[in-house]
């Protein structure tokens, strides 16, 4: 079960609703009801769509808004709800993880409302989630169709090909399988390896440029060095070519594949930035206080990057689908199906294009895939003002 | 560069000796040595030999212009890549100047109406435009507009030229290039227009609150030598670099749209090659887009120079 790319499973809505119990016996101890029975649909939603990989986190992003629903910092009489006789400067353990579950559930919740304001990002948020249901959802009402059935063939036809009918919305394809099954399957394996792709070339370019910036000197010197090796060779014929010579065994070697070749710009760019944060007057101010690497990195440092680098995340999954696509598309990598990449290259093989019963076998996939980058696109507007909240005082 | 695609290359699997050694020994019966004999002759490059050697040979004859022969046609690579890339500079050049002269156009006008429907319909175009991949675009052309509803005669319009016309500087010969041209310059223009819009229009926003648009403003020129002369020439600056830029990634950036409207430039070849595995024009496919890219940069920095005399007057200040 590897995250979100697993489809809908009983057991997994089980795990799911007994780890919202935790959230709403939260809730129910300090009586609020309303973000505890959330909370438990939250858990149970998530557990169903990945199980324990779903269900463990939402645990602990629900626990943190129910308790910042209820909770009373002590230690700060002035803006909480704490009595004057309740303000106390002690604080135990106990009361330390509630403050900072809390902060996190505050947070948690802007950065929700900030989701639900801007237009073209809730669009693109929407259009995401889709993807989202149809990939883990979806197989559950539609079943794989994955063998050739002559039997389908229409008595005036000469191919198995069919235009959309009541029976198959999308029609059928070059060997007679329903189309629309292999839309909603086939978009799995290629978000997940165009996700993972993505998060691996985000995690290179930052810790490569962090440590770039921070040590300095030779390391350096050697990093950008190489960045600007990879930066002058074209990446797509690249990626063509070391896609033929090497054969893949799984979507992770072509995820790391790509993230080796695609990590220099946003390396760059964090550099860049590193280098300019450390000279600003709070960073300062926090090394002079000695506040220890880990707070100024993840207290300092890390949040005025993390909207940038979360919106470069979106970006390289987006150059990825496009980089797998197209490598499928020109019969560079083994063909797996489903895969809507696939589905254009056999389609087109097979003639697909010229004729208009027989185009949806393309044209489903390429409309998938166009979608699904545009709604990427217009999802990193919201996700600019969640993880910055500077942008959201301006509307 | 060069080292590292002969390395890259000649260490893919399946290479297309053993291929054919397979398929002569399938086909007519011969024996190994015999099949190998034979395919040696035929291809006129011995794989058993150290890659040492084989390197050496080939950064000594590079150095003299001659990039070897095809493994398949054995036709010499510097022909084929003399054939292949004007097809490729002249689509994707071509593709690139039209995006970049309407993207300023517009970015301009969008930054300088800024707020307007003018400018939130563009917006939202060029948000949509820079969001979908540029073959989904190009399929869609086809599907759309060549086979539904028949609106562009999409079957003539695949390859370079008609075939069977004479190639010459006349007006049939030139008229038949751009009409083939079109789907390919067609679908780079409609997928970069977006880009260079919103490039634009930021660059623009930044220009018109510099001082001296104001000072203009205030001797009171008119709109037009506003536009042209003060905000436009300002605002042109970075994209003139990333134009640049850009020109070094053309022989790169066209794999697969050339393969899809079997346009013979570059891409398609490199892409053909490399299903083949022909090393060499592998080789020289990668050579020129190295070479490309290099010079742009180079390019980028000399007209940088050049349009601002800001940067000139501050070298000289420096020296």
């Amino acid at each position: 079960m590897i995250g979100f790319a697993t489809i809908a499973t009983v057991p997994g809505l089980l795990i799911g609703m007994v780890c919202g119990l935790i959230p709403l016996g939260i809730a129910l101890y300090y009586r609020q009801l309303r973000p505890g029975l959330l909370g438990w649909l939250a858990c149970a939603f998530s557990g169903f769509a990945c199980g324990f990989l779903g269900g463990v986190p939402m645990i602990v992003l629900t626990t943190a808004v129910v308790i910042s629903y209820a909770y009373v910092n002590k230690q700060d009489p002035f803006t909480s709800r704490a009595a004057l006789a309740e303000v106390n400067f002690e604080e135990t353990r106990l009361e330390l993880l509630l403050r900072l579950l809390a902060g996190l559930g505050n947070s948690v919740r802007a950065g929700l409302v900030a989701l639900l304001r801007n237009k073209a990002g809730f669009i693109g948020f929407l259009g995401v989630l889709f993807f989202f249901l149809m990939s883990v959802f979806g197989p559950l009402l539609i079943p794989y169709d994955g063998r050739p059935h002559p039997d389908r063939r229409l008595p005036e036809s000469r191919t198995l090909f069919q235009a959309p009918s009541a029976q198959f919305p999308l029609g059928l394809d070059w060997q007679g399988r329903d189309i629309l099954s292999h839309v909603v399957h086939g978009g799995q394996g290629l978000i997940l390896t165009a996700g993972l792709a993505g998060v691996l070339t985000t995690i290179i370019a930052v810790v490569l440029g962090a440590l770039a910036a921070l040590l300095g000197g030779v390391v350096d010197q050697v990093f950008s060095a190489f960045s600007n090796f990879i930066l002058t060779i074209p990446q797509f014929p690249l990626l063509l070519v070391l896609a033929s010579v090497l054969t893949f065994e799984s979507n992770v070697a072509l995820a790391l594949l790509f993230a080796l070749l695609s990590w220099p710009t946003l390396m760059r760019a964090v550099r860049a930035q590193v280098l300019s944060l450390r000279e600003r007057d709070y960073v300062e101010a926090a090394i002079a206080l000695d506040l220890g690497l880990w707070h100024i990195t993840l207290r300092e440092v890390l949040p005025n990057m993390i909207s940038y680098i979360v919106v470069n995340m979106i970006f390289s999954i987006r150059v990825a689908m496009y980089s797998i696509v197209g490598l499928v598309f020109l019969g560079m990598v083994p063909l797996r199906e489903p895969d809507w990449g696939v589905m254009i290259f056999v389609g087109r093989q097979q003639g697909a294009l010229s004729n208009s019963i027989s185009v949806w076998m393309v044209l489903a996939p390429v409309l998938a895939i166009a979608l699904f980058q545009l709604s990427l696109v217009m999802f990193t507007r919201s996700l600019e003002e969640v993880f910055n909240p500077r942008l959201r005082s301006g509307l | 560069m060069t080292t590292f695609t002969f390395i890259l290359i000649r260490q893919m699997p399946g290479n297309p000796f053993s291929i054919k050694v397979e398929q002569l020994m399938r086909e007519q019966n011969l024996t190994v040595e015999e099949a190998t004999n034979r395919a040696g002759a035929l291809f006129d490059f011995d794989p058993n030999r150290p890659l040492l050697e084989q390197y050496t040979e080939y950064m000594g004859k590079l150095l003299r212009g001659d990039l070897g022969k095809s493994i398949i046609s054995s036709e010499p690579v510097m022909n084929m890549l003399l054939r292949f890339l004007p097809w490729t500079l002249f689509s994707v050049g071509l593709g690139l100047l039209i995006s970049f002269g309407l993207g300023i156009l517009i970015g301009m006008l969008m930054a300088y109406w800024r707020g307007s429907l003018f400018d939130n319909v563009m917006t939202a175009f060029a948000s949509v435009m820079y969001g979908i991949p540029d073959y989904v675009i190009a399929l869609l052309l086809i599907i759309v507009a060549g086979v539904q509803l028949r609106i562009l005669p999409f079957a003539q319009m695949l390859g370079g030229s008609t075939p069977g016309i004479e190639p010459g500087f006349r007006l049939d010969y030139i008229l038949d290039l751009l009409f083939h041209a079109f789907l390919p310059v067609f679908t780079y223009v409609i997928t970069s227009l977006g880009g260079w819009m919103l490039t634009m229009k930021s660059s623009t926003m930044s220009t018109l609150g510099e001082d001296y648009i104001t000072v203009a403003r205030a001797r009171g020129l008119s709109q037009r030598r506003l536009l042209t002369a003060y905000i436009g020439r300002n605002a042109m600056l970075p994209l003139v670099t990333r134009l640049a830029i850009s020109v070094g990634f053309i022989v790169g950036g066209a794999v697969i749209i050339e393969t899809l409207y079997q346009y013979p430039g570059l891409g398609r070849n490199l892409a053909t090659a490399i299903l083949v595995r022909d090393y060499t024009v592998m080789q020289g496919i990668f050579l020129v887009i190295a070479i490309s890219v290099v010079f742009s940069n180079i390019l980028a920095d000399l007209l940088f120079g050049l349009l601002d005399p800001r940067v000139r007057l501050g070298k000289e200040d420096a020296s």
